[in-house]
């Protein structure tokens, strides 16, 4: 029989084995935790069958009269999946301090969620002899609070499926499953509105399971990883843009499009015929020389309009390390976009934080490998 | 007998409470109507001094008066009501629920009104964002505690205004008269809010982002302002002020502001100065020009020191009359009222013969540089900067000796 307290101890159980498994996948085979772990859980749930055996303690195993009237034996007041889901948040905080911060404090916070509601449960059971009564004190007190968290939690999931869907799925694939759910959304959305008298069953299930099938491919494709080019993308340390040579590798067709960037530019560098060209806010015509706060973010937008693939540099002074004996090292300070195809455009976010005169080479806007496209700038 | 006495007590107190009520009535309506007498109000939105401080006030004293008639007819609706409705003992008389023809009349003259209000409200604001006649552009740029400001070396700034360098002053913004100019608001730390009263209306300056302001003055003269969104503990020392120029002494500024620098005289205290601004005060001040014992430039190095990576530079320090954030005059109050109170036409020539020897403000000057944080709140306790990185939000105590100061007071006096 599983009483109240042993479900404690039986779900501690099972976590800790859950733990074990994940540790031994988390860290590669190794044995220390999973070890430690699963001793855990034998202990768990050998205290977990004691507790069964004796009853929680209120009844004498051997009491064999006593098995059916003794309040131990009782059914309780109501079904609670609290106890259960009170281990699984232990197990993960325990899981949590072994493996990562982030499980532990999902852990803690699930322990805390569990814990009161545990506690609203029992105060609930015995508001009255009604039980349908107390079901309804319990919801006056959680629901304004379950409903809301529940509601961004299920939001949660389906944003996160929905952004692993779509890292992992090519960039022309993308677009057609999107439409897909869309339609299907609006097909099942048009049906039940011309049929109101759906039973909320049939919407339930169907909505539980386009939930559960949702967060199953989200979970495949997250441990299935990103589509290639973003992957590759990270490998080449294409987001850090420090290559600002010449070379042709990559080139990044979309560009950036970071809303925030572009929705506050300080100067929009356009590329046509060989030649550089700035615009700026506040200033009627195309500029060849700019003027950029000092130690400010500067968002500035290369746009190419020449044929080829051309990259945006910013030369912004440069460091001078002395490695000993007599010999230095020069590094350019520099920010750059990658290669730009014709038509596209990118941004690159520039701080400053030496005024131009200090450098005697000045600072400029150029592209590499065309002689002629520069612009200056000018840092007060 | 008893019972007239009473009654008549009864209602002599009542007179005696409405006399009183009254007298705090008027003495409060008098103090008001008095505060909108002051003189000395430099930051007044009913004296418009530029076009589009005109056009605000064009556009907020007829809805001023339009409410305040509104107001008035209100008020006394309802001290009539009060009056005539009183409770004398009188019979509840018969409750009735709405009436279509008042509530009609009532509900269509505030949508009259307030489309009366629309319609120049809206003209007014297209009008105020207009920037496609913009004859010169300045940055600016807000930080915990002070504005600086930036004129570019690009388009009409050099080809009309001789702007041929970037010229970077703080405290005060400088501009030619019946100059359309637009300034560049932006920060490098918290949300802050630039204002003008008599120039024009506000605009935020938020970091990341690039406002656009247009900013113009019909006569020469000084227009004071403050931010106006708090940012932070010194908020009420974030001043600032625009001087309008005339042309000729406007391009005069401009010829000061880009010559080259003029180091002191060896062997005089400022000289000596010199020395140890750069020992000091260079880590986060720029001069421009100035230069070290070697012979190189000396580059400030504000981002190491300040969470805004920038302190105000002080190239030519001694042409503003002003510092600390606009927050203290760098001249004493006569040659400060010599200066504001001057007319147009001799406007140009006080503000131009910047700050001398005799018309420094020592005091407020020695103050700030003994300790500057006793005079204005800021968060410069070196022990206190772990959430910073180790980085000031302001200019901490130097520590400085009268004699340091002395020189430095010297250095600074040939900023000019």
């Amino acid at each position: 029989m599983i009483t109240t307290s042993s479900k404690l101890f039986y779900g501690l159980g099972a976590v800790s084995i859950a733990g074990s498994i994940v540790w031994i996948i988390a860290r590669d085979g190794g044995a220390l935790g999973a070890v430690a772990l699963v001793f855990i859980a034998i202990a768990l749930l050998f205290l977990g069958g004691i507790a069964s055996y004796v009853r929680d303690g209120h009844v004498l195993s051997t009491d064999t009269e006593q098995h059916d009237s003794a309040p131990a034996a009782q059914r309780g007041p109501s079904h609670s999946w609290f106890p259960l889901g009170t281990a699984l948040a232990l197990g993960m905080v325990v899981v949590g301090l072994v493996t990562s911060p982030g499980i532990f404090k999902i852990g803690v916070a699930l322990l805390l969620a569990m814990l009161g509601e545990w506690l609203i449960q029992n105060w609930s059971d015995r508001a009255s002899s009604d039980p349908s009564y107390n079901e309804r004190v319990r919801g006056w007190v959680v629901h304004p609070l379950e409903i809301p968290v529940g509601g961004a939690l299920l939001l949660a999931v389906i944003v996160l499926s929905f952004s692993r869907i779509f890292l992992s799925l090519s960039v022309n694939a993308g677009p057609i499953v999107f439409a897909i759910a869309g339609a299907l959304v609006l097909f099942f959305g048009s049906v039940l509105s011309i049929r109101p008298g759906t039973s909320k069953r049939v919407i339930g299930t169907i909505c539980g399971v386009a939930l559960v099938g949702l967060s199953v491919v989200g979970v495949v494709l997250a441990l299935d990883g990103e589509r290639h080019g973003l992957t590759e993308a990270a490998e080449e340390d294409h987001f850090a843009h420090r290559a600002c040579g010449e070379e042709a590798d990559y080139s990044d067709e979309d560009a950036v499009r970071a809303v925030s960037a572009k929705s506050s530019v300080a100067a929009t560098v356009t590329l046509k015929d060989g030649a550089l060209y700035a615009e700026m806010d506040g200033y009627s015509g195309p500029l060849t020389s700019i003027t950029l706060q000092r130690s400010l973010n500067s968002n500035i937008l290369f746009h190419n309009e020449d044929e080829g693939e051309h990259r945006m540099v910013v030369t912004y002074g440069k460091v001078v390390e002395s490695l000993g004996g007599g010999v230095e090292r020069e590094t350019l300070l520099q920010a750059c976009t990658s290669l730009v195809a014709k038509g596209g455009q990118q941004g690159v976010v520039v701080n400053v934080p030496k005024p131009s005169f200090s450098s005697t080479e000045g600072f400029s806007i150029t592209v590499p490998g065309l002689e002629g496209a520069s612009i200056e700038v000018m840092v007060p | 007998m008893k019972k007239m006495i009473d009654q008549v007590g009864k209602t002599m107190k009542t007179a005696r409470r409405w006399r009183n009520a009254s007298k705090a009535a008027i003495a409060v309506s008098a103090l008001s109507f008095l505060a909108s007498c002051a003189k000395d109000a430099p930051q007044d939105t009913w004296q418009p001094a530029g076009p589009n401080a005109e056009r605000i006030d064009n556009l907020q004293r007829p809805v001023f008066y339009v409410a305040g008639v509104v107001g008035v007819i209100v008020f006394a609706a309802v001290a009539w009501s009060m009056y005539r409705y009183r409770d004398r003992g009188q019979a509840i008389p018969e409750q009735t629920h709405g009436k279509p023809a008042v509530e009609i009349v009532l509900t269509v003259i505030p949508v009259l009104i307030l489309l009366g209000v629309a319609i120049p409200t809206a003209s007014t604001i297209f009008k105020l964002a207009e920037t496609s006649d913009t004859e010169m552009t300045i940055n600016v740029t807000g930080q915990q505690w002070w504005w600086e400001y930036d004129y570019p070396a690009s388009g009409s700034n050099v080809e009309q205004y001789g702007i041929t360098a970037p010229i970077v002053t703080s405290g005060q913004l400088v501009i030619p008269e019946n100059t359309k100019v637009l300034l560049r608001v932006t920060s490098r730390d918290v949300i802050h809010s630039y204002w003008i009263p008599k120039l024009n209306g506000k605009k935020d300056s938020v970091p990341g982002r690039v406002h656009l302001l247009r900013m113009e003055g019909s006569k020469p003269g000084i227009y004071a302002g403050q931010c106006t969104e708090f940012c932070g503990l010194s908020h009420a020392y974030m001043r600032m002020e625009a001087v309008v120029l005339s042309r000729a002494d406007y391009d005069a500024w401009v010829a000061n502001q880009l010559e080259e620098y003029t180091a002191p005289e060896a062997g005089t205290d400022a000289a000596a100065g010199e020395a140890l601004f750069i020992q000091q005060c260079s880590r986060c001040h720029q001069v421009n020009g100035l230069k070290n014992s070697d012979g190189s430039l000396n580059i400030a190095a504000p981002e190491q020191n300040l969470v805004s990576g920038a302190a105000p530079n002080l190239t030519n320090l001694m042409t503003r009359n002003t510092f600390a954030g606009a927050s203290w005059d760098l001249l004493t109050p006569e040659c400060r009222d010599n200066v504001w109170n001057a007319s147009s036409a001799d406007f140009g020539e006080r503000y131009l013969a910047g700050v001398s020897t005799e018309c420094l403000n020592q005091k407020d000057l020695r103050e700030w540089l003994r300790n500057s944080p006793a005079k204005k709140p800021m968060y410069a306790d070196p022990t206190k900067l772990a959430s910073t990185g180790g980085l000031y939000r302001g200019m901490p105590a130097l520590g400085l000796t009268e004699d340091q100061i002395n020189i430095i007071v010297a250095y600074l006096l040939e900023r000019k």
